[in-house]
Formats: C-alpha cells, sequence, structure tokens
C-alpha cells in the first residue's frame, strides 16, 4: 500500500478552489489569510486530532513552466494541498478530523469546490477520498512509533538527562529511591502536549 | 516564514513529465518499495522524518464540479513533499553530494531537470518548483528526526532498567552504570533552532 510506511500513513490531498471572478477577496487569498493566522502550536487543531505526526496546508497556484522547449500550460484550478503524516487508517482520521476540529476544517475547505460540509461526517469522508491522490512513494524515517510513543520518549530523554546530572555520585541506595520516584513520576504523568516543546519537568524529582 | 516550524523544514516541488516517461519513474518507485537498500544513504542521512513522491496523470487533477473545465495539459506532473531538518540549502547540498544517483534516476524524467551535480543547476530548477507552504504543524517542533530516535532508544533502555529497578541496590547500580554507558549518546537537549539558521 503505497499511502503507508509501517504504522503511518501518507495522506496527499488536492482539492480544488473556487473561482469566482467578482469577490473582491478571491477564495484562495481567503485560505491564506485564515491559515496565516492559525495557530501552530498545541493550540493547532492538528493537536487535537492528535495522531498527526506532521501536516501542511499549501495553496497551489498553478504548475510550472521550466522554459523551452517545454510546453507553457496551466491548470484550471489552484488547489489546496493537504499533505499530513499521521498514525492508523483514514477514516478514522478524516472522521477525528471533522470530531475534534470542525470549525477550522470548515473555514478552510469551504473555499473548496464540491466541499459538502460537515453536517454528514461520511459525506465529507467521500468528498476527502474524491480528492486523494495516491502517494506514489512515500518514505518514513521511524515509521513504527505513534505520536504518544514519540512525545512520551522526549519526555522521558529529557528527564533522564535532567536525572544523571543532578544524581551524580550519589550512595546506591538513594540513586536508586530517587530513580524509582523519578519512573513513578513519569508514568503516572499526563501525555505530553503534541504541538509543545518538551521541557524538563522531571528534574526536580 | 510557513515552511520551518520548529527544527523542520517543509518543502514543496512540481516538475512536468512526458507521459511516457511517467511509466519508467513509477517503475523506479516501485523497485524502490521491494529493495529498501535503495533507501539506505536516505535513512543514513537521517534528516528527513517524512518525504513523499506523488505522480498526479495530467487528467487526475480532481474535478468536482461539471462547472470546472476540464484540464487540457500535456505533461503529468512530480509532486514532492517532504519534512526535513536543517536549511534549504544544506538539505539540497547533501542531496547533491550524497544522493545524487537517486535523484537523478527519480528526476532524470521530468523536462529540463539539470542533473544533481553541480548544486547551482539544481538548487535553480528546484527554485523554479517550489512554492510556498502557508500553514505547518508539526506534532514535536523542537525534535530533528536524530533526536526521535535517540529519544526512542532512550526510553527502551529506560523501561529496562525500570523494569528491574527493585533489586537490591548495589545490583541496582551497576544496572545503572551500564544504562549510562547505553544512553550517554543520546542525550542532546532538543530546543529552539539556533539564531540565524533559517
Amino acid at each position: 500500500m503505497p499511502n503507508q510506511s509501517g504504522g503511518v500513513y501518507g495522506l496527499t490531498i488536492l482539492s480544488p478552489i473556487k473561482q469566482d471572478p467578482h469577490l473582491k477577496i478571491s477564495h484562495s487569498l481567503a485560505i491564506r489569510m485564515y491559515l496565516q493566522r492559525l495557530p501552530q502550536d498545541r493550540r493547532s487543531p492538528f493537536a487535537r486530532v492528535s495522531s498527526t505526526h506532521m501536516a501542511r496546508l499549501v495553496v497551489m497556484d498553478d504548475v510550472v513552466y521550466v522554459g523551452s522547449p517545454a510546453c507553457e500550460e496551466h491548470l484550471q484550478a489552484q488547489y489546496l494541498v493537504f499533505e499530513s503524516n499521521f498514525d492508523g487508517d483514514l477514516d478514522t482520521y478524516l472522521r477525528q478530523m471533522v470530531r475534534e476540529a470542525p470549525k477550522e476544517v470548515d473555514a478552510v475547505w469551504q473555499h473548496c469546490d464540491g466541499y459538502p460540509g460537515l453536517a454528514d461526517p461520511g459525506q465529507f469522508v467521500r468528498y476527502m477520498k474524491r480528492c486523494q491522490i495516491e502517494t506514489t512513494f512515500y518514505f518514513a524515517d521511524v515509521n513504527d512509533k505513534t505520536v504518544q510513543q514519540t512525545l512520551r520518549a522526549l519526555q522521558t530523554q529529557s528527564a533522564v538527562a535532567a536525572f544523571i546530572e543532578k544524581n551524580q555520585g550519589r550512595p546506591a541506595a538513594e540513586l536508586q529511591k530517587a530513580f524509582l520516584g523519578v519512573a513513578r513520576a513519569l508514568r503516572n504523568a499526563p501525555a505530553p502536549n503534541p504541538g509543545n516543546a518538551i521541557g524538563r519537568e522531571f528534574a526536580d524529582e | 516564514m510557513s515552511n520551518i516550524h520548529g527544527k523542520a523544514y517543509a518543502m514543496n516541488a512540481i516538475s512536468p513529465m512526458k507521459p511516457w516517461k511517467t511509466w519508467i519513474v513509477r517503475a523506479v518507485f516501485f523497485l524502490m518499495r521491494y529493495f529498501p537498500s535503495a533507501t539506505r544513504n536516505l535513512v543514513n542521512l537521517s534528516f528527513i522524518h517524512f518525504a513523499r513522491w506523488v505522480i498526479v496523470r495530467r487528467d487526475a487533477f480532481p474535478r468536482l464540479s461539471a462547472q470546472l473545465p476540464k484540464d487540457n495539459l500535456k505533461y503529468d506532473y512530480l509532486l514532492f513533499f517532504s519534512n526535513f531538518n536543517g536549511t534549504w540549502n544544506q538539505y539540497i547540498d547533501a542531496f547533491s553530494a550524497v544522493l545524487s544517483w537517486g535523484l537523478n534516476t527519480i528526476w532524470h524524467w521530468s523536462e529540463k531537470f539539470p542533473g544533481a551535480v553541480p548544486v547551482t543547476p539544481l538548487k535553480n530548477y528546484i527554485t523554479q518548483g517550489q512554492f510556498e507552504t502557508d500553514y505547518y504543524y508539526t506534532a514535536y517542533p523542537h525534535a530533528t528526526t536524530n533526536d526521535v530516535k535517540a529519544a526512542h532508544r532512550v526510553q527502551a533502555a529506560f523501561d529496562e532498567l525500570a523494569a528491574a529497578a527493585d533489586k537490591p541496590a548495589d545490583e541496582f547500580e551497576k544496572a545503572y552504570r551500564r544504562f549510562l554507558v547505553r544512553v550517554q549518546g543520546d542525550l542532546g537537549a532538543t530546543g529552539e533552532l539556533p539564531v540565524g539558521t533559517e
């Protein structure tokens, strides 16, 4: 399945953008203006769609002309490109988008041709699949870890570095007690927020 | 600049291909899927989180309403999307220097591709076909690909030590020292991108 590498799915969607020469602000510009203001950190809609490793939204204005003797040609529409790398299967992911980020999905895709709205999530899923282009070759360097596993690992890495620094030269019994404390704290800690820096919260355990 | 979020750069590029050449590129990717050694250098470079090549046939750009006129294109198009660490220049330099064979095998079939070496015409060609990202999100913006791999190695070693941490203190100390040796190369801190490297 070329769209997948291990447990990671590489989604490529090209949604044709509506055209209306009578509008003061074109649909493509409206998308760009909205995206410019959309937060990228833990307030991002993709942080709520929590299986997302990385995602981008791009307005593709046209194909490229590489110069003579190649032919110059143009698309009939601009396209909104949605590229996402996420855990799990496509249907679950698209339904999670509807559930967790309906406001943002609507604000962006309302400018696209054929967008059915979100009242019926099944219709939205079908619409997105009609806009999907199969990935020809997909490369994921780490393809066997979920977003949550990676965030946990980064948190552990940070905590371990701080622990080692703080506990150099301690007697074995104290070291063991301190280690059990940090292990317990990490086990009971809430999952780190996607989109954030991973802090050193456990340095003082 | 929306191409960058934390330590990741989102690159988008497009190039035209004559339709008969598309089949050659498809065959190249088919073989790459079944011979993982073909991507060994990509794995060894370890600065790409995710990358993909997508061939869009000249008649396959989605068209969802009758109002939208049909495209009348002569070329198929090769789209390339990458999520990498480092600067644009570093990325292209590394591609040209280390992956020139792979680069030529994939893009040789695109119109007017100048070749992976020398690097200046390559950069000019990519600049011509690159388009900007309007919004970019990553769940772990301050971690590079190497950071992610290192963190998973630390997690595995930590879990092993934690599972056996209730042994007598002197035995624990020995296990802890072995743990230190095992993870010492994987403890680099994540954080903001150094100033001036964007």
